[in-house]
């Protein structure tokens, strides 16, 4: 039950004396539970590409007030907002992620500096994207200033 | 091609770094108001007027914001799109992939600041 | 100590069958399985399955061990797809029918054995040991290291070279010069070593052909890990670790 992993993984840079079978994968080595959410983390990758050319026609769409009311309602359009929820999810997801495995990420010290211990750091990413949501719900959502 | 990848790969990685946090630190609040409540008409009225998005975008902190909501998902979402790529289809294509993806990203990322330049 | 086998946890010998990969180059063009059914004590390991089959069973069977208590990295095997030390798997995870097969991602010499010199190579393109400028004369005295300063690194030098690592990240399998995560938690180890000053030779091989930034954080590395070595916290502080580095060395002038 085993399919080749490329041929070239892990060969020595001097044959050894004798034939070897090429390196092997377990069949279901990408449909397990841990390497799909891997691939669905880094599918993100297309959805976060997407996002940021739309936001791009969003600064653009500045430019005037025709073209800004005519891109608010292209986006109140059902592929647009499907999109767009995905997005949501997707920087969501990323964000759960990578609060987890970052502050395993920081070096013991950085010359003098050490970073804080990783509970308090967990803490600190929530409180930021929490602070930074509800910075942004307020002013993009009309509320303040 | 591998070569030069190579060696650009600091600061791939350092933007691709940015992206995936100040990326995903920004992108709810983005999306919720903009792309979501507001073409759907849960906003209070005005809220994302021409006038009032303007006003918002222009402001020197809006012009950072806006330019970091456009540029930064573009380098985390090549960077990992072509992970992606490599998983699925091998290292061969990575030198052609990765070249194609990177400059999507800094097209992408000029294209942004001259919008926000432009506001 | 009761010795009853029930003690032992769960009292019956049972019938279990085992799914083997079998490779002999002189004799076959690719692997493949062969089942053996063999009663198996309650209490059994993988590797005491194996060793049972290779004693009563097929004595073909070719596979390798050796401290059977986890300690040397010996056994490393693929058990039902997990990379896994054998002598530390309890057959009592397992249902009735159990696949043993080589390590994921190395050229296979024979059966269960897989071809090491690959890791070898890259492992030794780290430099795995102190480097310093000038040795200290010995008169000087020993390197002094503190509690803290042996913190900083301890986790990653606990290191057994089993290669589960290897087996189970998707970049290995897919990126042939990636150095790969128990080299690159090994060259980590000693970057962060307070005895050490090859930190920027290091940090010229972690930027090369065999990248660190190839790592694409998937954790499995650390998911399979039998010692808590936890390579992925290694590999993305090298990561951190490099780009400043690579920073510094265009304002700080290297000397050879």
């Amino acid at each position: 039950m085993a399919r080749f992993a490329d041929p070239h993984a892990m060969q020595p840079s001097t044959p050894g004396r004798t034939r070897t079978a090429p390196p092997q994968l377990p069949d279901d080595f990408w449909s397990r539970p841990r390497m799909r959410t891997y691939l669905l983390f880094d599918a993100t990758g297309i959805v976060y590409l997407l996002v940021g050319l739309v936001a791009l026609r969003v600064a653009w769409a500045l430019k005037s007030a025709e073209a800004w009311n005519a891109l608010l309602t292209s986006f109140a359009n059902p592929g647009y907002l499907l999109f767009h929820l995905i997005a949501l999810v997707s920087a969501i997801f990323v964000g759960v992620r990578f609060f987890r495995l970052f502050p395993k990420a920081q070096p013991a010290r950085i010359g003098p500096a050490k970073p804080p211990p990783r509970p308090v750091l967990h803490a600190m990413l929530y409180a930021a994207w929490i602070g930074i949501t509800v910075v942004l719900l307020a002013i993009l959502g009309g509320v303040w200033p | 091609m591998r070569n030069l990848l190579l060696r650009l790969e600091p600061i791939i990685w350092l933007l691709f770094g940015a992206g995936i946090m100040v990326g995903t630190l920004l992108l709810p609040g983005y999306l919720l108001t903009v792309t979501l409540a507001g073409p759907l008409g849960l906003l209070p009225d005005g809220a994302l007027s021409f006038e009032r998005a303007h006003t918002i975008a222009s402001n020197p902190i809006g012009r950072v914001v806006l330019l970091a909501i456009i540029a930064l998902p573009l380098w985390k979402g090549a960077h990992h799109t072509r992970a992606l790529a490599v998983d699925t289809l091998g290292h061969h294509s990575d030198g052609l992939v990765a070249s194609l993806l990177y400059a999507i990203a800094a097209v992408g990322s000029v294209l942004g600041i001259l919008a926000v330049l432009a506001l | 100590m009761a010795d009853s086998p029930e003690a032992r946890g769960g009292g019956e010998m049972r019938k279990r069958t085992f799914v083997i990969t079998r490779f002999d180059p002189d004799k076959d063009q690719v692997p493949k399985t062969q089942t053996y059914e063999i009663p198996c004590r309650p209490e059994w390991k993988v590797l005491d399955a194996l060793n049972f089959i290779k004693d009563e069973v097929d004595p073909t069977l070719s596979h390798r061990w050796s401290c059977r208590m986890a300690v040397c990295g010996s056994c490393g095997m693929n058990v039902n797809g997990e990379p896994k030390l054998t002598c530390k798997t309890s057959l009592a995870d397992y249902g009735d029918t159990v696949e043993v097969a080589p390590l994921s991602n190395f050229p296979i010499i024979r059966d269960l054995v897989i071809e090491m010199d690959g890791f070898m190579d890259k492992f030794k393109a780290v430099k795995p040991w102190v480097i310093v400028a000038k040795e200290k004369a010995a008169e000087e005295g020993t390197y002094r290291q503190s509690p803290e300063q042996l913190a900083v690194f301890k986790q990653f030098s606990m290191c057994i070279n089993c290669m589960l690592c290897y087996a189970a990240c998707p970049v290995v399998a897919k990126e042939p010069d990636f150095l790969g995560p128990a080299a690159i938690a090994l060259g980590h180890r000693y970057n962060m070593d307070s005895r050490d000053e090859g930190a920027a030779e290091r940090n010229e091989v972690f930027r090369g052909e065999g990248t660190v930034f190839h790592c694409s954080y998937a954790n499995e590395c650390s998911e399979v890990c039998p010692k808590n070595v936890d390579p992925a916290a290694a590999i993305n502080q090298a990561k951190l670790n490099a780009v400043i580095d690579w920073a510094t060395s265009f304002v700080v002038k290297r000397g050879k």
